[in-house]
Order: C-alpha cells, then structure tokens, then sequence
C-alpha cells in the first residue's frame, strides 16, 4: 500500500509540477498573478479535444497543435491586456483583476461551445501495469516520465542556454535589465509562450488521464500558486519541491482519511506557509526593500 | 410585480453584500475574495441557530454578526503581515476552507444536501411571509446599512481608512494605529456582510453550500470593481447594473441554457475593459493605484 501511495504522490506531484514551473516562469518575471493561466490550461485541453475527437486527427499532430495554440493564446493574452497595463505601470490590483476578469471571460466561452458537463479523451478502461505490487495506468507513467524528461531540460535551459539566463536576469531586477540592453518585451513574450505551452501540456496529460470540464483551471491554478509559493518565490526550480509536498500529501489524505478535505488541508497548508515562511522552503530572507 | 418585488429583495441583499465589502475593498484597499464566506457563514449561522436553538430569526442574527466578526479577525489578523497578491491568495485560501467545511462537515450543516424548510422571520407575531413584506424587511436593514455606511464613510475613520489605501506609511508615519484600523474595518465589512447571508437564508428559506463559492465571493468583488469603489454610490450602481443584467438577458430572449455563461462573459470582459480604460468602475473613485 505505501508503495502505491508513494508512486501516486510522486505522479500527481509532477503533474503539480509541471504547471506550478509554467505559473513560476511567469510570476517570477513579470510579478503577474496570472490567473487566466487557468483559463489557458482549460483552453488547451478542449483544443487538444477538438482537435483529438471531433477532427479526429493523430494525437500526437493535436497535441502539437493543442500546445502551439495554447502558446500563442498566452502571447495574445500579454500581448493585448497585460503589456499595455505594463506600459502604464498598473499596479498589482489592476494586474490582477484584468486576469481574474480574463479567466472568466474565457471560461464562459469554452462552456458556451462546449457545455458545462464533464468530458473524457479516452474511451474505454486505459492500460494498466503491474511494478512489482504498483499499478499504474499507461497514462501515469507518461506523465510522471515526460516530468523526468522536462525537467532537466528546463533547468538546462535557464542555467546554460542565453536566453534563459537573460530570462533569470529579468526576474532578478527588470529595471537594471533593461539598462544592460535586454528587450523586455520580447522576453516577456517569450516567457508567456513558454508558460503557456507548459500548462497546455500538463492540461492534455490531465485530460487523457481524467477528463475535463470548463471549470477544472481555477483548482489547478490555484494548487500551481501555492507549490509556487511554498517552494519560494524568485526561484524558478523551487515550484516542484512545493508540488511534489502536496501530492504526496494529497495522496496521504486520500489513503489515511478522505479526500475530502484535500483542498481545505492545501490552502491551511498555504496560509501556514503565507504567515511562518512567506519566503517558501528554499527561499533566502530578503529585506522589505528588495521585493 | 412578483417578479419585480423577487428582483429588488435581490438588490437588497446585494446591496449590503457590495456597501460592506466597499469598506474593505474601496476604503482601506485590501483586495479580498472572501466576502461570499462571510456571507455564507452568516447564512449558516443563523440557520442553525433558528433550527437547531428554535431562536427567533432577529434574535439569531443579533447573535450571528458578533460570531462573525470574530471569525472575521481569523483572516484580518494573517492579512496584517501579507501585502498585494499575497494576502488576496490568503483570502482565497480563507474562502476555499470555508466552502469546504460548510460541505464537508456533514453532521452540522449537511454538507451538499443543504438545508431546507428554513423559517421566514417573525417579528412580534408577524410573519414576513409574502413578498412585499419581506421586501420591506429586506429594505429596512438596507436603509440602516446603508445610514451606517453613510456615517462610516464620511467619519473620521473613513478617512483614515482612505489615508491607509493612499499611502499606509504616512499614515503610519501620522500616528495612526494602521493594524488595529485594518482589522476593525475588515470586522465591519464582514460583521454587515452576514446580515444579508441571514437575509437570504430566510428569502430562499433553502441554502446549500454551492450559494458561498469562490465564483460567488468573484461576482460581489466584481459588483463593487464594476460600479466602481471608494464612495458611496458605486457600489449601488454596481449592485443595480450587476444584478439587472441577467434579467435584461432574459427578455433579449436568450435560451436558459446559455444565458448564465453569457453572463458571465459580460462581466468577466466588462473587468478587463474598465480596468484598461477606467480603473475606478462607472462611478467610483478608487482607482487601484
């Protein structure tokens, strides 16, 4: 039992993960609290359905071209609503709302088109195998093998590639970046394609795996901003530790008591971590000055 | 004129939900996503007070807004040290508790059942039984709401709070007791909000958890955001506008099906659009700055 505990944690914490990396590249740039992240999650899998189901092409074409759009949806979303309040230099307040009303402008349209009801991908029952005393559908095993394999390449990408170090650069201090030359704009645009592409990935893994329906985005933003903020925020690689701590704690609650009161133990959880550690488990200290 | 009386009990109740969370939101500029908990947690109150205690509905109410306000220290006392998105993620962290205990915990408020056959109040004998009574009900703790409001924000402790939202270091810097005057006006804001939660248990006479959900406490911040915060009339504009509006979408003749999503659409693009162009809402005054 502990090992099929311990192999569910680890998969629910690397779907966490990977969401909670996407959300973190771009709250720790640009300080946005991206809401409709959520919206592009949802978006995502109803193209990846669209595109899967309905036009029936191969899967692998549609989720290729569920995650370019999701990508692009992302670069309009910075492009039309949050580069103009950033030229305005909107405060936090203003951010935010804009993405709240985005969110739910955007979930409204999908369950317009698609109704309100739960979706699923995969007909039928799904693959299972057996690992020693662990089973494991076919799908969980891809989704804990594609977290293995982004991963690395994530990190590789922020610590030795340019572009990623200009990416850390300007989440470290974007005003003195842009005296160094860097050109904030495409980089942010970058960043919100990169982001994006990653939720509509997580997405479509978790539609495969349990179906969709309109309002699934706003849970799973939500848990990507708490792994965020636990792991600590200004870290791009500190989401998954906060990710893998809440699936393998979700997993206990759904073994030992019910899974119930997953949610209200998550976000006790956060104002926990809110009020004792605001700067997360692998955060430094800093002065009220320099955040 | 069923229909009508059954439109202005709504704007009633909305209307003291939107003057209160004005208070927070408008006057001291906490940003919080948490109003429909307290709104929730009055209505359960005083539920199971009149159920389970057969108080009256006046005498339980009487007894609900000190329970709630003390609740209410639970989310201002954490808020004090969080600042921007931080502490609206400590309030939606509150309201998604909240809406968890109120359907998890079974054997106190039957979770997603819900509870029926809820009393309507009676007061000395009368019972506001039929609409108009219970419109004039619902009017009457409006006026005194919206008296008390009225005072608040034209008092001395209105302006502070404002004082707070322009600048809380000056304020600080002016001798005023910042943390203490946060709480106090968060205890207001959400001590009134469980008036109209009491109000609505007693309308519907039917509530269930889903009526106190995370989108419920986005539709009353979206109230005050769209008529706009920081005065006096904003939010009963936005309580009017925002609550009209399904009802001018029913007589453009959309199908049931898809009006509430359309709906939902109009506001959620309304936020985006004022927030570009005018960030202080139709006629308020605080612009988010």
């Amino acid at each position: 039992m502990i090992w099929q505990f311990l192999a569910n944690g680890l998969i629910r914490g690397s779907m966490y993960a990977l969401m909670a990396l996407g959300f973190g590249l771009i709250y720790n740039t640009t300080r946005i609290f991206h809401i409709a992240h959520g919206a592009v999650y949802t978006v995502a899998a109803y193209l990846f359905y669209t595109c899967a189901i309905l036009l029936k092409l191969n899967v692998f074409v549609s989720l290729f071209l569920a995650l370019f759009c999701s990508g692009i949806l992302g670069v309009i979303i910075e492009f039309s609503i949050y580069h103009p309040l950033y030229k305005r230099k909107a405060s936090i307040g203003i951010y935010l709302i804009s993405s709240l009303g985005l969110y739910i402008f955007l979930i409204n349209t999908i369950a317009l088109f698609y109704g309100n009801e739960t979706k699923t991908l995969s007909p039928g029952i799904e693959k299972t195998y057996h690992i020693g005393s662990i089973i494991l559908t076919r799908i969980q095993i891809f989704e804990l093998i594609s977290f293995i394999i982004i991963f690395p390449i994530f990190l590789f990408f922020l610590k030795r590639i340019k572009l990623g170090k200009i990416i850390r650069a300007l989440a470290d201090n974007p005003e003195l970046s842009t005296v160094v030359g860097i050109n904030v704009k495409k980089i942010r645009i970058i960043i919100f394609f990169l982001g994006s592409i990653l939720a509509g990935f997580t997405s479509c893994l978790g539609a495969l795996d349990v179906g969709m329906d309109p309002h699934m985005g706003m849970n799973v933003l939500l848990i990507a901003a708490v792994a965020v903020i636990m792991g600590g925020v200004g870290i791009f690689e500190s989401p998954v530790v906060g990710a893998f701590i809440l699936g393998l704690l979700q997993n206990l609650l759904i073994w030992k008591v019910s899974s119930r009161w997953e949610s209200m133990v998550t976000f006790m959880l956060l104002i926990c971590f809110l009020v004792f550690r605001p700067q997360g488990i692998l955060g430094k200290k800093r002065r009220l000055e320099e955040t | 004129m069923n229909y009508i009386l059954h439109i202005l009990i709504m704007i009633n109740i909305y209307l003291i939900l939107s003057l209160s969370l004005n208070l927070i939101v408008g006057y001291t500029g906490l940003l919080s996503i948490a109003h429909a908990a307290f709104y929730g947690i009055g209505a359960y109150i005083t539920t199971l007070l009149m159920m389970n205690m057969g108080l009256n509905f006046f005498i339980a109410l009487f007894i609900t807004i000190p329970v709630v306000m003390l609740v209410s220290l639970l989310v201002s006392f954490p808020s004090l040290r969080l600042k921007g998105d931080y502490f609206v993620l400590a309030t939606i962290a509150f309201q998604v508790i909240v809406f968890s205990i109120l359907y998890n915990w079974i054997s106190l408020t039957r979770g997603p059942y819900g509870i029926p056959g809820i009393n309507r109040p009676v007061l000395l004998g009368f019972k506001f039984d039929s609409l108009p009574s219970y419109f004039f009900l619902s009017l009457f703790f409006v006026i005194i709401v919206g008296l008390l409001f009225k005072l608040l924000y034209k008092s001395p402790f209105g302006r502070v709070l404002k004082a707070i939202r322009e600048d809380e270091i000056s304020a600080k810097a002016m001798g005023k007791n910042v943390d203490s005057l946060k709480i106090w006006s968060c205890l207001i804001g959400c001590g009134i909000a469980s008036i109209s939660g009491a109000l609505y248990a007693g309308y519907v006479t039917y509530i269930d958890p889903t009526s106190f959900t995370l989108m419920e406490s986005v539709f009353i911040l979206s109230i005050v955001l769209v008529g706009g915060s920081g005065n006096f009339r904003g939010p009963i504009i936005g309580t009017i506008f925002m609550v009209i509006l399904p009802e001018i979408l029913r007589f453009l003749g959309l199908p049931d099906s898809i009006a509430p999503n359309v709906r939902q659409m109009i506001y959620g693009a309304l936020l985006i659009i004022l927030m570009k162009y005018r960030p202080q809402g139709l006629a308020g005054e605080y612009r988010f700055e």
